[in-house]
């Protein structure tokens, strides 16, 4: 297979806990490409080292709106710096922030809802499907539910 | 011995605690051992510790006999790889645990599938941990495997496109 490297920049965008695990699960898919890697707390930093420089964003929710906007201005200020071609993140928050500023610098948006979405996507995922240029699910039941979203396996 | 899984950033008394009124009965003879995050309630019957590292987690988890945790992906996915019986009690909104119930429907739908048993109320606990002794897990069978082919495909077709 010829290398890629080089050809795309890849952030991948994952909170801290079940979210890094199933995108850690996906690590062959970006083989071939250059990578870096945003979470939310230090704790998992060297889970995720191996692909390349690590960003701390912090973690928030709906419930803590400072918060959000603190993590905010920290991706914002990574997405410009490293201009990444793709996004792929498996939630939450902060990825799905990501997604929104990478989309708006023209990077392509790859989303996988996590599994413990089972009745309907996660919060993150109803707004990134409306900007991502691939959108998998891991129960067959919500790709029928929603346009635009792709079923094809379980991460984990 | 059970190995008692919290989670290292949110408390989980409800869990803990329903645990150590099992583990107070009179004839429970099984060793727990706990680790219980940032949980204020302390057990009384047995040993916990705030969180363990890396490798002791992974040398406990391996000699575990079962596990009891929250209904988190991380314990779960490890559990199925492990084939561990594993009882969980999803954290709840409307206790202030979690933001959302995601985790009760996620538990919800492996128990039916029979991955893993669930306790919703702490009044759940003690009949499920003797159900627990016992439960043996469905083997399953995840895809990553496809799912990173699907997105290598992507990546690869936009590589060739910036040629």
């Amino acid at each position: 297979m010829v290398k890629n490297k080089g050809k795309l920049r890849i952030c991948l965008a994952a909170s801290a806990g079940g979210h890094i695990s199933q995108l850690l699960k996906l690590a062959e898919s970006w083989d071939d490409y250059e990578t870096f890697c945003v979470t939310t707390t230090q704790v998992v930093r060297d889970k995720l080292s191996r692909f390349g420089e690590v960003y701390v964003v912090g973690e928030c929710n709906r419930e803590h709106p400072i918060r959000v906007v603190a993590v905010l201005m920290r991706c914002i200020r990574i997405v410009l710096r490293q201009r990444p071609d793709v996004v792929i993140s498996t939630g939450a928050a902060a990825g799905c922030m990501l997604c929104f500023l990478g989309k708006m610098l023209g990077a392509k948006v790859v989303w996988i809802d996590s599994i413990t979405n089972v009745e309907r996507l996660s919060l993150s995922g109803r707004m990134v499907r409306y900007i991502a240029d691939l959108f998998l699910v891991q129960w067959p039941e919500l790709a029928g539910r929603y346009k635009r979203v792709e079923f094809v396996g379980t991460v984990v | 011995m059970i190995f008692l899984i919290v989670g290292t950033q949110f408390p989980f008394d409800r869990l803990v605690k329903a645990v150590d009124e099992v583990a107070g009965k009179n004839g429970f003879d099984e060793r727990i051992v706990a680790q219980i995050g940032d949980s204020s309630y302390r057990p009384e019957n047995f040993d916990a510790v705030p969180s363990v590292e890396k490798a002791l987690f992974d040398r406990y988890f391996a000699e575990a006999d079962s596990i009891i945790s929250h209904a988190g992906m991380g314990t779960i996915t490890m559990a199925l790889d492990h084939r561990k019986p594993l009882l969980v009690m999803p954290r709840l909104k409307k206790y202030g645990e979690v933001v959302n119930d995601h985790q009760l429907a996620l538990a919800g739908k492996f128990e039916q599938l029979g991955y893993l048993l669930v306790a919703c109320q702490a009044e759940d606990v003690p009949g499920k941990m003797e159900q627990l002794k016992s439960f043996v897990p469905q083997k399953r069978q995840p895809s990553a495997e496809v799912v990173a082919a699907r997105i290598s495909t992507f990546l690869n077709e936009l590589a060739q496109l910036k040629n």
